[in-house]
């Protein structure tokens, strides 16, 4: 190993999490000497990705080392479902229950080794019109990556919607319309509904180019006020709708002006990147993936990246008469001392400095699931990708009472590369921290097997409690100054899909580093390096 | 040579994944320079600025597109991603047969493509700078373009440490692992099995198109990502169905672009 002393650094930065690895690709030719830390022994800190193996030592060193992480109460349960029999065609026969749930089938499926596994901590999609998308192609980091398709949103309706023989997860959800034919062709809902629907979405596609067509007294009530008041949408339209904004408030905690730019922001991107889709996952663990390429650009670009070495403390040299060029020293964890002239991390990654904390608290689940519901994922409309993931929401008051926050699964099928062919990788979230939220999870997830049926059954699963951002709890994402040599990043985001403000963030950090030497607007546009082509 | 086929008929044509690992300075890089531009630099820097790098292979049967993944000096302080190993299905373990420890630190790397990588993956070892012994690389001299018009300075290609040190070597037979020991070892492994020199050339190309002929045929698809996946579709489903080309969106139009 060399040493990291040797060097003066122009920025270090702590932590691999996507927003350090962005700032890391961003600077990756700006011929900075860049030092790319982590304390942690694999890349990704909140948004990590890990086999099973891989979960079980993350779950011991979050529970060890309570406050080094936004991370609490992290568990992984293993079921011992009955040993394999010879196989046999699955029977009804319910009576030998296993210890989770009654229907065992005789075809056990099996956990596959732990590296058939990339189960990921912050499991977000990207819309197609994210700017995050347009980065990933500028800096043609998008070579090293590759995306599937996420299909369609569903809404759970707590009571079967269809009198059928077959199980199915489709008998508990309604798919939710994604475009007018969608909604035309939809035959859970009555025609004065589609009526009031179109009128919506016509006013929501409208609004996009003039906005102002809402009145500040309109946005600031709850969404589900706004559609009854303003387009008499009936209330069993409120939920498919607030699906579609992705918020983890219940309807009554959710704003117009949170829900309706949101809603838009869904509508226009499907189809603007191909037909029938409009988000993509990133394969193998979402934004650990792209992490790691941001991560591998800026070492391509003369960075050092070290894992399992961490800032241990952090002091800023006084102003003596002359310039000092490298003003923060650190001890690091591996017990060099290195100088640089900037440092930058996130709360969890940088020693005890004063800045806001986080402000919300999620509790989230992973559940590997033998079965791979290939109801949930038609392709809806001629020549769009099968997809990959799906998003499924289920109402507070399906599974609690009304008040209480709404709970999301997102599906990945086995061609998201986060699981084995034949099986599943459903990713929980609900904005209610501690067992009652897991308590939900759990609900929501059991719900969906059952529909399913008997052959679907959890193989594996871990649950935790998460800290962050919620981009409708009123926290900014903006970088912390601590001195004009030491910044933060705010904790990251616990929403379900990649919010753009953070590329705004990224890119204010990398100004301050960056300086008045480069031009502000070739952020991120970087040509193909020597010997990279599509040919 | 591996020149591209260009003239050829077409023959079926596939992306192999390689990821290159040894320690630093054994020559990594020059191999994969000698093998995409025939080329070679003396004094090349540790390795910066290449992603990866891309070289056709003709065999008689197919074509072969290398993916090569440099490490980008990652390696220094145990930080390479996992995605570096994700789906690789041919690795390259480079050791510079005039240093023993680079040997060692080789063997550490195939321990490591074991435990991380696809299983099927085809590992082949290198004991590379031939050149600098007595068995040196001199046949094939002839083919190598020495007419560099760099300054010729005889030196490691990182750290000043390692330069002196073969310079004083270098007069003399400076191998100081045998062929035996490395090939014994990579016979116990299952591994290819070849000692080259990126200055000269000699066995350069060699390595890869044995590396080619080896990735079994049934783990080739046309295009990246298949290799480490099971093959069997389930109700018609394949990855590639729902792959989605971020390259292709400036082709796409947003007509389709909202509901109403």
């Amino acid at each position: 190993m060399e040493s990291l002393a040797d060097t003066t650094w122009d920025v270090i930065i702590a932590g691999t999490g996507l927003s350090q690895s962005l700032l890391a690709l961003a600077l990756s030719r700006s011929g900075k000497k860049v030092l790319h830390l982590d304390q942690n022994p694999h890349y990704g800190g909140p948004d990590a990705a890990f086999s099973l193996e891989e979960a079980h030592e993350w779950v011991t060193s979050v529970n060890q080392h309570p406050g080094r992480s936004p991370f609490e109460d992290a568990k992984i349960f293993t079921y011992q479902h009955p040993p394999e029999s010879p196989r046999s065609p699955p029977s009804q026969n319910d009576s030998e229950g296993s210890e989770r749930m009654a229907g065992t089938p005789d075809i056990r499926p099996k956990l596959a080794a732990s590296r058939a596994y990339t189960l990921s901590l912050s499991p977000y999609f990207l819309y197609t019109r994210s700017a995050l998308i347009s980065i990933l192609i500028s800096s043609k980091v998008y070579r090293q990556l590759e995306f599937v398709a996420l299909g369609s949103w569903w809404i759970h309706t707590g009571v079967p919607t269809a009198e059928s023989d077959d199980l199915a997860a489709t008998n508990i959800f309604h798919r939710v319309p994604g475009n007018r034919e969608d909604v035309f062709a939809d035959n859970h809902i009555s025609m004065k509904s589609k009526r009031t629907l179109m009128r919506f979405l016509r006013h929501i596609s409208k609004s996009e180019d003039d906005n102002g067509s809402d009145t500040a007294e309109e946005l600031s009530a709850p969404f589900g006020k706004y559609l009854s008041t303003k387009f008499s949408v009936p209330d069993d339209l409120l939920h498919a709708l607030h699906s579609l904004s992705l918020s983890q408030g219940s309807a009554q905690d959710t704003l117009a002006e949170y829900a309706v730019p949101r809603v838009q922001r869904h509508l226009s991107s499907i189809g603007s990147m191909g037909p029938g889709f409009g988000g993509v996952v990133s394969k193998y663990g979402g934004a650990s993936e792209i992490l790691q390429v941001a991560c591998r650009a800026c070492a391509v670009g003369g960075g050092a990246v070290a894992l399992a070495i961490g800032v241990q403390s952090l002091k800023e040299i006084e102003a003596t008469a002359e310039k000092e060029e490298y003003p923060v020293e650190l001890e690091l964890t591996s017990g060099e001392s290195v100088r640089s002239k900037f440092v930058i991390g996130s709360l969890w990654d940088l020693p005890s400095q004063s800045q806001p904390l986080p402000s919300a608290r999620v509790a989230r689940s992973i559940t590997v699931v033998s079965s791979s519901f290939t109801s949930l994922f038609p392709i809806t409309t001629e020549g769009a990708p099968l997809p990959a993931s799906t998003v499924l929401m289920f109402p507070g008051d399906t599974l609690s009472h009304p008040q209480s926050p709404p709970v999301y699964l997102q599906i990945h099928s086995s061609d998201t590369g986060d699981c084995p062919r034949q099986q599943s990788v459903i990713y929980g979230s609900v904005a209610l921290s501690g067992p009652e939220g897991h308590t939900l999870l759990e609900c929501a997830v059991d719900r969906l097997l059952h529909a399913e049926g008997p052959q679907a059954m959890v193989l594996w699963s871990m649950r935790y409690t998460q800290s962050g951002r919620l981009s409708n709890d009123g926290s900014s994402a903006t970088i912390h100054k601590h001195s004009p040599h030491v910044y933060s990043f705010p904790p990251s985001s616990l929403d379900l899909t990649w919010e753009d403000e953070v590329i705004d963030m990224v890119k204010q950090a990398w100004t301050k580093i960056v300086g008045d030497e480069v031009d502000h607007d070739d952020f991120m546009i970087f040509d193909d390096r020597e010997g990279t082509s599509d040919d | 040579m591996s020149e591209p086929a260009g003239a050829n008929a077409p023959k079926p044509s596939s992306s192999v994944k390689l990821v290159l690992l040894g320690e630093a300075a054994v020559g990594k890089s020059s191999l994969v320079l000698r093998f995409v531009n025939d080329d070679f630099q003396e004094n090349k820097e540790p390795t910066i600025g290449a992603a990866f790098l891309t070289q056709k292979c003709s065999l008689p049967t197919r074509t072969i597109k290398f993916e090569i993944w440099d490490t980008a000096g990652q390696e220094r302080f145990a930080s390479l991603a996992p995605m570096y190993y994700r789906n690789a299905q041919a690795a390259l373990v480079v050791y510079d047969v005039t240093k023993p420890s680079s040997l060692t630190k080789a063997k550490h790397w195939v321990a490591e493509l074991q435990r991380q990588a696809s299983p099927g993956i085809v590992i082949a070892l290198v004991g590379n700078k031939l050149d600098l012994t007595n068995d040196g690389g001199d046949a094939s001299a002839s083919a190598a373009t020495e007419s560099e018009s760099e300054p010729v300075r005889d030196a490691g290609e990182e750290g000043a440490a390692e330069e002196s040190e073969q310079q004083d070597t270098n007069s003399g037979d400076a191998r100081k692992v045998s062929t035996r020991e490395a090939s014994s070892y990579a016979d116990e492994e299952g591994l290819l099995f070849f000692e080259t020199s990126a200055k000269t050339g000699t066995n350069v190309v060699d390595v890869f198109t044995a590396i080619a002929n080896a990735i079994p045929e049934s783990s080739l698809k046309t295009g990246r990502g298949g290799a480490g996946t099971g093959q069997t579709a389930l109700g018609g489903r394949s990855a590639e169905d729902s792959r989605v080309n971020l390259g292709d969106r400036s082709a796409a139009t947003a007509k389709e672009g909202c509901a109403c």
